[in-house]
């Protein structure tokens, strides 16, 4: 079973998971608009002392949220040597035919590769410590002036829910698919990306057919249990901010200014 | 007879026929012809029949899910075909699938719980209290804030169970919920769904091909291409050889070695379970 670290909960009882979904969901968004204006090195110390602060309070393991940057890992080196070849700026370290590395291009590369990693760090930081239930449940309360506009919220809502608990499942089928398709002299690690993506036809297709199969047990089963019976639907939990979220809020405003401050020398230390 | 008028009819089915047809009206499979049944409340009820016998069908129909070609379902004196209250119907009759992992919509147990409870509009505290109540009755309780993904079969589909034993329904429906699961799961269900039935006084119908299954049951219905063929209790169904045969079933082990033996000469009582076979033939001389 790979291991899909995106999406999963990891139970506790920790300060960061009594939050409300909606106040993490806001600072993980304001965490992610400031990471990518961040574009000085020395503004990354403090990025990496807040997340790991955080993962420390929410008592969420280290390795696990470093777990979760293996998933990107692919994009974070394609996009850095793209990166690294694009921009030309500053002194040249090294150059053949078209193709130079400079100063400005490492600069770029490295900015690039710390935004993403920061990106899922803090992202997936919002996931471990908030249940999807939760998470879907505070987007359908951020939804709320869409409602107006006749919107389905909830069904949206819903669909969020569904779709981030058949994750696991179906990565566990797809894992049974290749196994049956192994067994059967299917290979998917030989040969060019071409070969190897039309090896993966054979899995796709089951995979789809099952999917269907399941998303029309799953309707019946929602049917059943008397989906849509009332529009006065009632919340079992019911998200209330707190003293808590406030606090959490005034942390981030502070390290976040903190972090445009030294991005922009503001007090000249550089 | 007189009994009988006087017992709670919860289920009534009357002369109901369906068959599966596709959107131009071409008729694609037979689902079922002709059967009329009533059930009674506080009984445990078991449909016996091969794939294909209709037996899901049925199960469809109790719960408005389809409505019958011709012919009525009433439940709890509603008729399915009545749109306006089909709610009221779905909250009574609970239903559980074959495959538990198709059937729970949230990644929190206590969440995919609060899921039937929260669309009928219950207040926050009552979801409270039913999914605690409903957790103990399938002796789940400390999973309550866990994730369904790690448990065994058995034990997601006995989740399956107090979810829907959370819309606190009347009606207990076991579509094959045992199909899936190894004997220890299936045991685990099992047990779950006559100590409801005994304690609780929930009417339970067991939906399955496992004649075993039906051995503790009030009553079995035997069900043949679409076509109700026998009821009765199970001691009088599984002496019925004809009967089975036309089913398709297979006779657990006790009573069929009991029955060959009677047919031997022996005399021995007919045995529905290992234990009554070992202690006939223990009191043979």
């Amino acid at each position: 079973m790979r291991d899909v670290s995106f999406g999963q909960y990891y139970p506790s009882n920790s300060v960061v998971h009594r939050l409300d979904a909606r106040a993490k969901l806001l600072l993980t968004i304001a965490f992610i608009v400031m990471v990518f204006l961040v574009d000085n090195l020395l503004a990354y110390i403090p990025v990496v002392v807040f997340i790991l602060l955080v993962t420390l309070v929410s008592r969420v393991p280290v390795l696990k949220v470093l777990k979760s940057i293996k998933a990107i890992i692919f994009i974070v080196v394609l996009m850095s040597i793209i990166n690294l070849f694009a921009n030309a700026e500053g002194e040249v370290y090294w150059s053949w035919w078209r193709l130079s590395i400079t100063s400005g291009g490492v600069l770029t590369a490295i900015n690039l590769a710390l935004r993403l990693i920061f990106l899922v760090m803090g992202s997936s930081l919002l996931t471990y410590t908030t249940t999807p239930m939760e998470l879907t449940d505070g987007m359908e309360s951020l939804m709320y002036p869409l409602k107006l506009i006749k919107v389905p919220t909830h069904d949206i809502a819903i669909i969020m829910s569904i779709a981030l608990r058949f994750i696991p499942i179906l990565m566990e089928e797809v894992d049974k698919i290749m196994m049956a398709q192994k067994a059967r002299g299917a290979c998917f690690d030989r040969g060019g990306v071409f070969k190897r993506a039309k090896a993966l036809l054979p899995v796709l297709i089951p995979l789809f057919v099952s999917a269907f199969r399941r998303a029309d047990e799953l309707a019946l089963a929602l049917d059943a249990r008397c989906y849509n019976a009332t529009p006065n639907r009632t919340k079992y939990k019911q998200a209330k901010l707190g003293w808590g979220d406030l606090v959490a809020t005034l942390i981030t405003g502070v390290f976040i200014t903190l972090v445009v401050a030294i991005n922009n020398n503001f007090w000249g230390l550089y | 007879m007189e009994q009988i008028a006087q017992k709670d009819i919860v289920i009534s089915i009357d002369n109901v026929s369906y068959d599966y047809r596709s959107n131009s009206d071409e008729f694609v499979a037979r689902g079922v012809k002709g059967v009329s049944l009533s059930i009674e409340r506080g009984d445990f009820c078991v449909l016996l029949g091969r794939n294909g016998s209709g037996k899901s069908t049925l199960a469809k129909l109790l719960n408005g899910f389809i409505v019958p070609d011709s012919g009525t379902v009433l439940v709890n004196g509603i008729d399915t075909k009545n749109d306006d209250r089909i709610y009221d119907i779905r909250s009574k009759v609970g239903m559980v699938f074959q495959n538990p992992d198709n059937q729970m919509v949230a990644s929190i147990i206590e969440d995919d719980l609060a899921f039937g409870p929260e669309n009928l509009g219950v207040p926050r505290e009552e979801i409270e209290e039913r999914i605690t109540w409903a957790l103990e009755t399938v002796n789940m309780s400390e999973h309550r804030k866990r994730s369904p993904n790690k448990l065994s079969g058995g034990q997601k589909q006995r989740i399956a169970i107090a979810s829907v034993l959370s819309m606190l329904p009347e009606i207990l429906i076991l579509d094959e919920s045992t199909a899936m699961l190894d004997p220890k799961g299936r045991a685990e269900v099992m047990e779950t769904a006559m100590r409801l039935n005994k304690d609780k006084g929930m009417t339970v119908i067991l939906i399955t091909h496992y004649m075993d299954e039906a051995v503790g049951a009030d009553k079995v219905f035997v069900l043949s291409e679409g076509e109700l063929i026998g009821q009765g209790t199970p001691r009088e169904i599984f002496r019925d050889r004809e009967l089975i045969k036309r089913a398709y079933l297979e006779l657990p082990i006790a009573s069929s070695i009991s029955l060959e033996l009677i047919e031997k000469g022996y005399d021995i009582p007919f045995a529905l379970t290992d234990e009554e076979l070992v202690e006939g033939i223990c009191k043979l001389k």
